[in-house]
């Protein structure tokens, strides 16, 4: 769907014809005045051309001289970029990445192997060589859970325990 | 369309010319820059209204037509393709330039071109004195008036009453809708009408 404006345009440049024409003519209020709006747009684009085709270009030949030398600069220059980035081809970079990234992974991961936990806490280690009495205590449980960070932390979380058996002394 | 050639250029079909210049062939290049570079000229002439700016964008959009012919397909003509090239430049530059004037309009400062009298488009015999101070005049209250119009609308108006460029063609050159250069074609047409209409009627 055209916009009257779109219409209007088209109608001016002579564009617009058969029934296209005759309805768009229809539509308009006032034909008199649309024909004479046209002949002053028609008079105003005659006047452009008159006035403003006439530019010349002053010296054409220093015009392609001067560009001549800008294009051979061009190339020159393209030609040492080309020379000092030979071997960085888009297919060299990315098999270069991966071979880094995979350089990375692997030196990462013999070094975590590598990583020794810290010592175990006297405590703790007491804790783990217990044993619960299970005639004494049927549904005792003890659960640790432990950080090894630098920070040590310890939890003994029990539970249905009656009692801590003798050799257990807390520290 | 009008281009500058000689028969013995004119032998040289513009597809052939485009097709040596992609083989790196800069005298193929400068034929076709023979064949445009005063139309060029004369278009980005007409929009920025200063001889040295005309000079330098149009030499700025053949070394870009030059950097990017091998991405040319010939699914327009080599004429359009230019063209398009030529309006983003200028575009461009109008654009940055009005940013830079802090959104004001377009510099007035008109700098009027003598026309060349050995241009073939011009007349033999020089005008009279007067005669040289009224085209000045009426030179000068276009410019004016084009000024005051957006880049797209001048691009446009002149796309079709100088170079008399098709709505597709210009909307090629523009990359845009032609129902968008229809409209534009409108507006900039009535702004022209208003601000020029007592020069063109009393020529």
């Amino acid at each position: 769907m055209k916009t009257f404006e779109e219409k209007w345009t088209a109608w001016l440049d002579g564009q617009l014809s058969g029934k296209e024409l005759a309805e768009f003519e229809a539509s308009l209020p006032d034909l008199e005045a649309a024909e004479a709006e046209k002949r002053d747009a028609l008079r105003l684009g005659a006047f452009l051309k008159e006035q403003l085709a006439a530019q010349a270009l002053s010296n054409e030949e220093f015009f392609s001289h001067q560009l001549h030398e800008r294009i051979a600069q061009e190339r020159e220059d393209r030609s040492r970029d080309r020379g000092t980035s030979t071997w960085w081809t888009i297919p060299r970079l990315v098999w270069s990445g991966a071979a880094a990234l995979a350089l990375f992974v692997i030196t990462t991961v013999v070094l975590m192997s590598q990583h020794q936990p810290g010592e175990q806490s006297e405590y703790l280690t007491q804790i783990l060589n217990s044993r619960v009495d299970p005639a004494a205590n049927p549904n005792a449980t003890i659960y640790i859970f432990e950080s090894k960070n630098d920070n040590k932390v310890t939890v003994l979380w029990t539970e249905g325990l009656q009692s801590l058996p003798a050799d257990y002394a807390a520290k | 369309m009008r281009t500058e050639t000689t028969p013995a250029q004119a032998d040289v079909s513009e597809l052939d010319l485009v097709r040596q210049c992609q083989a790196g062939d800069t005298e193929a290049f400068d034929q076709l820059v023979t064949r445009y570079r005063t139309r060029v000229f004369a278009m980005i002439y007409n929009m920025v209204h200063n001889e040295q700016d005309a000079w330098d964008l149009a030499q700025d959009s053949f070394v870009k037509a030059w950097k990017s012919i091998g991405r040319f397909r010939g699914k327009s003509s080599f004429y359009t393709w230019i063209y398009r090239i030529v309006m983003n430049v200028t575009i461009d530059w109008l654009r940055k330039r009005q940013v830079k004037a802090g959104g004001a309009e377009f510099d007035d400062a008109i700098q009027l071109k003598e026309i060349d009298p050995a241009s073939k488009t011009v007349p033999k015999a020089d005008p009279l004195p007067h005669q040289h101070l009224e085209r000045q005049e009426i030179r000068a209250r276009i410019d004016h008036a084009i000024s005051q119009l957006s880049p797209e609308h001048r691009a446009v108006i002149l796309m079709k009453e100088i170079e008399e460029m098709q709505y597709h063609e210009i909307a090629e050159s523009l990359g845009c809708s032609i129902g968008t250069v229809m409209s534009r074609l409108f507006y900039a047409r009535k702004k022209l009408q208003n601000s020029l209409r007592d020069v063109y009627e009393n020529v």
